[in-house]
């Protein structure tokens, strides 16, 4: 993206925060991408509320409105965050306190085990219930789709898996997790009683809903690949989201099915819901799909797209499963809309 | 996209408008596109509810949907494309059952069937793509090229002031307030667009008539509040928070903030309220809550670090609603006509989920430092102590009154109505009603005789307030509006205050200041029409506006 420069920004309360932001991207965007959120509305030079006073350095400004930045502002070195692109390193003063600005290190907290549930093929349910952080807070607040690191104290390891059910205010934390013969984490999963502790860092990650999108919207899951799209799932539940949806949810064979509970009652929730269960390789008689989850989209998805359905698709699981919905989407013309989320087995 | 209803709309030497992906309030172009087509689909259920009610037949359910679907397109109320997409088709629906009840009416009455209007013949595509297709049919610059600019323009003023009204009707019907008449009135100027007027007289005269029915619309919803929640009385309000659990409530709903009062008494958790909301502290019925503990932050456009550093939930209630910061998404909820992608909508006063959430939040751990200022001057406490002021008037001790008022905004701009109110002479009184009072509710103005020279009436829509002690002080000097020794500096975002515009220039009230900057839509004939009849001018500066406002008052 070419050169870069270090942009230092002082907030209303004397907070100095830096990071490094491109020529091409304005110092919205730039900080954005370093994880520092700041108040903007239009983010298209309209509306005036990213204003900000640059003190020191070089910048080219895109056109913008002039009510929004008139040129004796512009005069005073008054800038709009949105529509101003480092040349040199700059100075810039903002008009907000530093608590208003989302950024900061990852959250950590403090859990205990709640529950360690079977959901059959080999996996577990984990709840966990989070202690209220130093504030006082309680809740579970995340995005569906994101993940939490889990590290059980003194063990030395840490997990990173994804929430199954939604943010809440009960502090509640519901993981997957397929046992692994020699896994650390499922070794120490195994002899867990409720009430052991867990540190949680969290929430991190960018599979999340694109939840402006109006068209349909296909999951594809593989294994406990299955926990994010869930949670997502869940979550159109909850809010009565009206995108019509599908979810191809696969596994090696029978003895690896889980989690059928909970998909069936997701079906309550999302009444449209279109489930396909794909297993590769059935050690018994199967009436459903056999082959992956990526094989059933193929088959459907020639058929949507001759309709004029340009559906967005998520997908989560195995390296594998995620390579081949990426080459089969790119060539249509979907990769625009495609979600992945990659894991490995640990 | 093309959207110029707002007071922040793009704007350059050459154009005004928001045409690209994304307008200046954050709405999207899909949402933007789907709102101008429930529109049209609105004024297709207007055009045969207006026939339908002509022949005894009225629908006053499908008025209800009308006025709740104009909101949702009001600026910063609802950005949730699938929402309006599901409205649109609701819309259809409405239109239906209407059309059967003006279709069964004509035919028992031996009345020939008229043929509808383009909009009332409208049938939604069912596909989403489709849908925002049928959207370049309903743009609101549609015809521009044959019409002109100005019609365009009188065609958005209309259309602006009638959402304004909507939103108001919508607010008095959650307080039970609902009237045939406006409903009709309502139709009536559906109808009238439904027709794509281009007699520039015929749309001024149609404008105007809003403006009468909005008055209408204000005393029906003066009427609810007043009625619901007792007369509004000067009170102390708190403006820093108190230790403990705390949910804050923004937007308009007087009805919504009642539910959530009633549903959390004796919890232990505080309620705060936040911009348009704050006038609730002056109604008995809702100021005997002692959990209603204060107000918290400023207008509308500081929502975003309002709400960052606020510790609890938040509840959005109406318009004005701007995009989520990730520090407070999760606990940002909405309802009524409010909507977001990805934010919890709660319905039918169910909060139970938004008192979990407070439980779940830290809350405030610590009293702030005691600040407070006096609201709830409405006009019974002003006309309360009638004697008084017009004594004082007449004494000289008041030489002139300002209303300065309306909604604020983040333009810098804006800064006007601060120094203007700083600058006002000492034996003068300023009115003030709608969130620009935030630019200076703080400010110590002092008092004239025992009265504040800073009276805060209420809400925008509390301009009734205002309209009545004008008309009750130019029957007490026994003289016309426009010769009492009254200002107007008003300060305009959205479409509430287009209606309220409209309301005072039906009112025939003459040299009006407006800004920070003028309608886009207005264009330069429409405003010539308008300087002409009501000599209205855009705001310039505080020492010019205070010079050319005070030479004139009689002594």
């Amino acid at each position: 993206m070419g050169k870069q420069h270090t942009v230092e920004l002082t907030t209303r309360d004397g907070h100095v925060l830096s990071f490094e932001c491109h020529e091409q991207e304005s110092l919205l965007v730039g900080a954005e991408r370093n994880g520092i959120t700041l108040p903007a509305i239009c983010r298209g030079g309209s509306c005036g509320a990213c204003r900000a006073r640059c003190t020191d350095g070089g910048y080219r400004a895109s056109e913008h409105s002039m009510a929004a930045l008139p040129n004796d502002a512009v005069e005073r070195g008054e800038v709009l965050l949105c529509s101003t692109f480092p040349r040199t390193p700059l100075r810039i003063v903002v008009d907000q306190d530093r608590a208003a600005i989302q950024a900061g290190p990852i959250p950590e907290r403090t859990a205990t085990v709640a529950e360690v549930h079977p959901v059959g093929g080999g996996v577990v349910r984990l709840a966990l219930t989070l202690e209220p952080d130093d504030h006082g807070n309680a809740a579970a607040t995340f995005e569906p789709g994101q993940y939490m690191e889990l590290s059980p104290p003194g063990q030395g390891f840490t997990r990173a898996y994804s929430p199954i059910n939604t943010p809440n205010w009960e502090g509640r934390l519901e993981f997957y997790i397929r046992l692994q013969p020699q896994g650390k984490f499922s070794g120490w999963l195994r002899q867990a009683r409720p009430g052991a502790p867990v540190r949680v860092r969290g929430p991190s990650g960018s599979f999340k809903l694109d939840e402006t999108s109006l068209g349909a919207r296909w999951f594809v899951a593989g294994g406990t690949g299955l926990a994010p799209i869930l949670s997502m799932l869940r979550w159109m539940g909850e809010l009565q989201a009206m995108q019509p949806v599908r979810l191809y949810f696969g596994v090696h064979d029978q003895s690896q099915l889980f989690a059928l509970e909970e998909l069936e009652e997701l079906r309550s929730q999302l009444p449209g819901l279109k489930l396909e269960t794909c297993l590769w390789h059935p050690g018994e008689p199967w009436q459903g799909f056999i082959g992956t989850p990526a094989e059933a989209l193929a088959r459907d998805l020639d058929a949507a797209l001759a309709q004029g359905a340009k559906p967005s698709i998520y997908v989560c699981g195995p390296p594998g499963l995620v390579d081949a919905v990426e080459q089969l989407v790119n060539p249509l013309g979907l990769g625009a809309k495609l979600h992945a989320e990659r894991f490995l087995p640990s | 996209m093309f959207c110029y209803q707002c007071e922040q709309t793009y704007r350059n030497a050459d154009a005004a408008g928001c045409a690209s992906a994304r307008g200046a309030c954050g709405k999207d172009e899909s949402t933007a596109d789907l709102q101008d087509l429930l529109i049209h689909a609105v004024k297709g259920i207007g055009w045969y509810a207006k026939r339908a009610r002509d022949l005894g037949a009225p629908d006053n359910a499908a008025g209800g949907f009308m006025i709740n679907a104009l909101f949702t397109t009001l600026t910063n109320v609802n950005f949730n494309p699938a929402r309006i997409a599901a409205l649109v088709h609701e819309a259809a629906k409405v239109r239906d059952r209407v059309k059967g009840a003006y279709e069964q009416a004509a035919e028992s009455q031996g009345k020939p069937l008229e043929t509808p209007a383009e909009p009332a013949a409208f049938v939604p595509a069912a596909d989403i793509d489709a849908l925002i297709a049928q959207a370049q049919a309903a743009a609101i610059t549609r015809g521009a090229e044959s019409v002109g600019e100005d019609v365009i323009g009188l065609r958005a003023l209309m259309l602006y002031g009638l959402k304004g009204v909507a939103a108001y009707a919508h607010h008095a019907r959650m307080l039970g307030q609902e009237s045939a008449e406006v409903y009709a009135g309502i139709e009536n100027a559906l109808d009238f667009l439904a027709s794509e007027p281009t007699d520039v007289g015929a749309l001024l005269t149609n404008a105007l008539a809003l403006g009468d029915l909005n008055l209408k619309v204000m005393e029906l919803l003066d009427a609810g509040n007043t009625g619901t929640f007792g007369t509004p009385e000067p009170t102390s309000v708190r403006v820093t928070p108190v230790a403990g659990k705390a949910i804050l409530v923004s937007g308009h709903d007087m009805a919504d903030l009642a539910a959530l009062l009633e549903q959390t008494a004796g919890t232990g958790i505080n309620v705060y309220t936040h911009g348009e909301m704050l006038p609730a502290h002056s109604y008995p019925e809702l100021k005997k809550y002692p959990h209603l503990v204060g107000n918290y932050g400023g207008a509308w456009q500081d929502q975003q670090r309002d709400f960052s550093e606020f510790p609890g939930p938040v509840l959005m209630t109406s318009n004005c609603i701007i995009e989520p910061q990730p520090s407070y998404r999760q606990r940002i909820f909405t309802t009524g006509p409010v909507g977001w992608p990805g934010l919890r909508h709660l319905e039918n006063h169910d909060f139970s989920v938004l008192i979990q959430a407070a439980r779940a939040l830290p809350g405030f751990s610590a009293d702030a430092p005691e600040e407070r200022i006096t609201i709830g001057f409405g006009r019974d406490a002003v006309l309360g102590v009638a004697d008084t002021v017009i004594g004082a008037v007449k004494s000289g001790a008041i030489r002139h009154f300002f209303l300065v008022g309306g909604c604020d905004g983040a333009a810098p701009g804006r800064n006007y109505y601060t120094d203007f109110v700083r600058q006002t002479p000492k034996d003068t009184v300023v009115l003030t009603l709608g969130c620009a009072k935030y630019r200076f509710n703080r400010e110590p103005l002092g008092e004239i005789g025992g009265i504040p020279r800073l009276l805060d009436m209420g809400q925008c829509n509390d301009s009734y307030s205002a309209i009545k002690v004008a008309a009750a002080l130019a029957e007490a000097f026994d003289c016309e509006l426009n010769d009492l020794p009254l200002s107007l500096v008003l300060s305009w975002f959205e479409q509430k205050a287009a209606a309220v515009l409209l309301t005072l220039l039906a009112l025939g009230i003459r040299n009006i200041r407006l800004g920070p900057s003028l309608p886009a839509f207005l264009t330069p004939a429409v405003l010539n029409a308008l300087v002409e009849a009501f000599n209205i001018q855009p705001i310039t500066t505080p020492e010019a506006d205070l010079a050319a406002a005070l030479p004139n008052v009689a002594a």
